[in-house]
């Protein structure tokens, strides 16, 4: 009996706990959907008595001085851009790092390595400097290339790269095997599971990422949706609606990513230290 | 395929080598070396970006820093979140991983959900509990009147200020900043508590240590690497807290959540001062690089027992 009684109370906590956490999401979500009528009222509207969607078609129609379709694009092209290349690049790296001989290789990766513990808050206004200089200010460049160099995807593909046995290069170089079929042909399809960490946090930390389009950025076409947000925030203070209809949109891929593949993220959290 | 001798495939594979480094080791020296060695260069002069002049000053900065109220304001605000986070985050963090650690059922439904906010962006975290801490319209203060009434508390429920009082603005940022982060700790925190071998417990058990004398005892020291690792990470990431205040308050009411990362980002991109706020963002990397010392001294440490 007593055990049930813990167990209950336990359930109990979790859930009021679980309940607690969801309810600023669950809350944004249902007043995306809440006509401006419903907004303002003392008791909250947790079941909106008409939905709608109105704030998402309003949100069209001023696509003029709030772009969020474009927003969202830039968002997307720079997540996904910068991680296909941030992986090619890293990958590329690791493999030199972990598998060819050169001179000067183990000093190379010592500087690479400890630059991570580096905040990217440190480099920020010489990278803006140098942004500026490249005249690449209000480009796609400036909002990806700078994030491209973290020596993090290095450092995790060197690691894993390091577990692959050499015996299967050593067949394929007696085949006659060049190292960059090695590189394409053996060591990337088999570090598959290391990759996909990468990419889904790579993919989220170019999502979610503030600062970097804060400074790089000051035309309104050439905002990434969280700087676009917090442009909306100021404006349209008195139109919340419409300010959590543009949240729900800057939500709704992390989500459908988290929920495809939650079991990776998690695993790579504990693994990596990572925390999205 | 021709043959090679010695030490031409030796060349021939450093040539490889740095072929494949190449692309990536251009944009590192870009984007990560040069600023890093520019930035503590640019905090020596005088660095106005619309100045033509940017005459070297020494420490000239540095030294202003040591007077400069604004700036020991925002240190004290940073150390007062960091305050406010890391051992109440911590605690948060520990507490649901314990929970999750007891074997209830849809155990990775609650495991979702308590991860789910780590994945929002600093913006929409922002934009919700703008909401939620509205001193008229906001659930917080509506569940807590109802609350208030619930248990019959004597007098009139008075809404709580949150954001707009400088009282209550750092511990309200401070708030939501846990639940942002919470459920990654919370994670490392699972792992490690599912490394602890059962016979440990069952031990204890026979031998009548209580619930509380198996955590205190069992479960807290062999839990050390991972508090550890979690409390200097997030020492580490408190220092740095910027869009949380950049979003919503500007550093105010009356300067009270003005943090270190915050003022660095003004001096530099509202005001120009480009040196000076360079000069902050060096006294911040040295902070960080204290408590990144810290850390490799206390987990080297426990390696060497």
């Amino acid at each position: 009996m007593r055990i049930s009684f813990v167990r209950v109370i336990l359930y109990l906590l979790m859930t009021v706990g679980a309940l607690l956490f969801l309810m600023p999401v669950a809350w944004m979500l249902v007043m995306s959907i809440l006509p401006e009528s419903e907004i303002f009222q003392p008791v909250p509207h947790w079941i909106p008595q008409e939905p709608t969607l109105q704030n998402f078609r309003e949100l069209f129609k001023r696509a003029e001085e709030a772009p969020v379709m474009r927003w969202f694009w830039n968002s997307l092209f720079v997540a996904g851009t910068g991680t296909f290349t941030y992986l090619l690049l890293s990958s590329m790296a690791a493999y030199a790092f972990s598998r060819l001989d050169f001179p000067g290789r183990n000093v190379l990766f010592f500087v690479v390595l400890s630059t991570l513990i580096i905040p990217g808050q440190v480099t920020i206004i010489p990278v803006f400097l140098i942004l500026q200089k490249l005249h690449w200010f209000n480009t796609y460049y400036a909002l990806i290339v700078p994030g491209l160099a973290g020596a993090f995807g290095v450092f995790l593909l060197r690691q894993f790269f390091l577990t692959i046995p050499r015996e299967m290069e050593e067949a394929a170089l007696i085949d006659g095997c060049g190292r960059a079929g090695i590189y394409w042909r053996i060591i990337l399809p088999l570090s598959k599971p290391a990759l996909a960490t990468l990419a889904i946090f790579s993919f989220l930390g170019g999502w979610n990422d503030f600062m970097l389009p804060l400074i790089a950025t000051n035309e309104i076409e050439m905002r990434t949706l969280p700087v676009g947000l917090t442009i909306f925030l100021g404006r349209y203070s008195m139109q919340y609606g419409l300010v959590m209809a543009t949240a729900v949109i800057a939500t709704l891929p992390v989500l459908v990513m988290f929920l495809l593949f939650q079991r990776h993220i998690i695993r790579g959290v504990v693994l990596t230290g990572l925390k999205g | 395929m021709k043959a090679l001798s010695l030490p031409a495939q030796k060349r021939h594979e450093a040539l490889v080598g740095y072929l494949f480094i190449a692309p990536y080791l251009v944009l590192f020296v870009a984007f990560v070396l040069v600023p890093v060695v520019w930035g503590y260069f640019i905090s020596l002069h005088n660095w106005h970006v619309l100045g033509d002049q940017k005459p070297f000053v020494g420490f000239a900065n540095y030294r202003a820093l040591l007077r400069d109220d604004l700036f020991g304001i925002a240190l004290l605000n940073t150390g007062y979140f960091a305050l406010l986070t890391v051992i109440p985050g911590n605690v948060v963090s520990l507490l649901l991983a314990l929970g999750l650690n007891a074997r209830i059922r849809a155990e990775n439904v609650y495991k979702a959900v308590f991860y789910l906010p780590v994945i929002l962006s600093v913006a929409v975290v922002a934009i919700i509990w703008r909401w939620m801490y509205s001193t008229e319209f906001g659930l917080l203060n509506y569940y807590l009147k109802l609350l208030w009434q619930m248990f019959n508390l004597p007098g009139e429920f008075q809404p709580v200020p949150w954001l707009n009082s400088p009282q209550s603005a750092m511990p309200s940022l401070a708030l939501m900043s846990i639940w942002w982060g919470a459920g990654g700790n919370m994670l490392i925190y699972l792992a490690g508590l599912r490394g602890i071998p059962e016979e440990y417990y069952e031990a204890a058990r026979i031998d009548g240590a209580s619930t509380w004398g198996r955590f205190w005892h069992i479960t807290l020291p062999l839990l050390r690497p991972s508090l550890l690792f979690c409390l200097v990470m997030s020492l580490i990431g408190s220092s740095q807290v910027f869009g949380q205040s950049y979003i919503l308050t500007g550093g105010g009411p009356h300067y009270s959540t003005l943090t270190v990362v915050l003022y660095m980002y003004q001096t530099g991109f509202s005001l120009y001062r480009m040196g000076y706020a360079c000069a902050v963002a060096y006294v911040m990397f040295v902070i960080v690089l204290g408590f990144t010392l810290l850390q490799f001294r206390l987990l080297s440490a426990r390696g060497e027992e």
